[in-house]
């Protein structure tokens, strides 16, 4: 199966949770018979809420069962651990419609999520051949690209608001991207949109996917805690995610 | 092999008199192969074995049974004739060419063992849980749906073919059991025993403790007989 895969990236309260699930529901809706894997890397576990699809287990879940086990002496060789690891998998995975969701979640202790992500690195991989689309909404910033998390990406979308510092943010995310990753295309949603900011006239940047602007819609969908299933499709989030998601899908 | 003949004895005597089905061998009856590492997703699915939190339990067992031959068993009702979630449980023993303890590696058994990792029988999901001896399986309504349905005994073939490309197996009787009315909690412990016991022939030959009282495998050896008598002949040899 060639597997397409679209990893967010950007400044953190950008909107690329929300992005991600309206890419997610606008899949799951043009492609009915495609299978769609949405991944929430983000600790902060929002991608759960945004589609409302409650986890029983993540993957730290699994890897801190994984490591006790280890620790004991009950699983020694690789193949074990695989075995023992695809056996917890799919009892993370939660399956709705075409849509299958895993979490990633946060491990209890504080510290770096660095075997939290080459865990994830792995599993994903192992997961991707069985999905048609895979929908990443990684944490703020380029610490999951750095560690090489998102390796081999079809899609880099990268989200920023209007401000110096988003943009800069998602310079920085490219260029460390276009050297530690295979990416086939990239580009920049403009979200959160107020005043009169010429996309245009910003450089440096990968071509821009959309702009859109704010959103009362999503902000009263927020408020009520529904899901992006709920959000007219007349909604700039839901037009200006499909504007970029169709975008990048054309060429190809 | 005696340090898995207590926990082989007790497990035959778990099991019911009469056998459902009881098939021999035939490499003909061996189920389609499907791909490694795909998912069976829960819409495919008819019904899950072990699933909805039923017992799910596996065991692999090397045994000197002298009726040992390649054959299926099967305990309860056929794949076809299940229509949802259901315990289970699934016991595979192994005779080895190579009679002889003395001779025997921790290796051989592990390897041997991970067999039953490397089966993925077209609509037949297997996951295996090797800490917990835990095996639960997602069947295919494809699989279940066609002119000529999967069943235990195209899976236990590919089984027994699988185990029977390694050069020190003899026979493999593997058994698969859907009853209900199964004593699962007990056939649950006597896995562990037998996966500790497994671990325990890496553990005692790894280890260069010769006093017994100060040995960390001190309660499984007390437990398994012939253990101990293995891990100091071991110690002798090396001396």
């Amino acid at each position: 199966m060639c597997t397409e895969i679209f990893a967010f990236a950007g400044k953190g309260g950008v909107g690329k949770t929300s992005l991600s699930a309206a890419f997610i529901r606008i899949l799951s809706e043009y492609f009915p018979d495609k299978r769609i894997l949405a991944v929430d890397a983000d600790p902060a576990v929002g991608l759960s809420m945004a589609l409302q699809i409650q986890p029983v287990l993540t993957l730290d879940d699994i890897r801190i069962r994984i490591a006790e086990n280890i620790e004991s002496g009950q699983t020694a060789q690789a193949i074990e651990l695989l075995s023992e690891a695809e056996f917890h998998l799919l009892d993370a995975i939660v399956e709705k419609d075409n849509i299958s969701f895993l979490a990633i979640g946060r491990p209890e202790a504080a510290g770096c999520y660095c075997k939290v992500n080459a865990y994830l690195k792995q599993v994903i991989e192992m997961l991707c051949e069985n999905y048609d689309f895979v929908v990443i909404d990684g944490e703020a910033g380029i610490e999951q690209i750095n560690r090489r998390v998102m390796e081999n990406i079809t899609y880099l979308v990268l989200v920023s608001d209007a401000s110096k510092k988003g943009i800069s943010v998602i310079s920085v995310i490219e260029d460390v991207a276009n050297k530690l990753t295979s990416c086939r295309k990239s580009g920049v949603i403009f979200n959160r949109v107020r005043g009169t900011f010429n996309a245009d006239c910003v450089s440096g940047i990968p071509p821009v996917l959309s702009v859109i602007g704010e959103d009362e819609s999503q902000t009263e969908n927020d408020m009520q805690g529904e899901s992006v299933f709920s959000l007219p499709v007349e909604s700039p989030l839901y037009q200006g995610a499909k504007t970029a998601l169709f975008s990048l899908l054309e060429e190809n | 092999m005696k340090i898995f003949a207590e926990v082989t004895e007790k497990m035959m005597s778990l099991l019911p008199e009469t056998a459902d089905k009881s098939v021999l061998f035939n490499d003909e009856f061996c189920a389609v192969n499907g791909e490694k590492n795909s998912i069976l997703f829960r819409s495919d699915t008819a019904y899950e074995l072990g699933g909805s939190g039923k017992p799910a339990v596996c065991s692999i067992v090397f045994t000197d049974l002298p009726s040992m031959r390649d054959e299926v068993i099967l305990y309860g009702p056929d794949l076809s004739e299940i229509t949802e979630d259901t315990p289970f449980a699934h016991i595979t023993f192994v005779q080895l060419k190579q009679k002889n303890e003395e001779e025997l590696t921790y290796e051989q058994l592990k390897n041997i063992g991970f067999t039953a990792f490397q089966i993925y029988p077209e609509g037949y999901h297997i996951r295996i849980s090797p800490v917990a001896s835990k095996e639960q399986v997602r069947v295919a309504k494809t699989a279940l749906y066609s002119d000529s349905p999967l069943s235990f005994l195209n899976v236990g073939c590919s089984l027994i073919r699988a185990f029977k490309e390694n050069d020190d197996v003899e026979f493999v009787r593997t058994v698969f059991i859907t009853k209900k009315e199964f004593d699962y909690r007990a056939l649950s412990d006597l896995a562990q025993k037998a996966k500790k016991t497994t671990d325990a022939v890496h553990s005692t030959l790894q280890l260069d403790e010769l006093d017994c009282a100060s040995c960390k495998m001190k309660p499984i050896c007390d437990e398994v007989e012939g253990l101990r008598e293995l891990h100091l002949k071991k110690e002798k040899e090396k001396i």
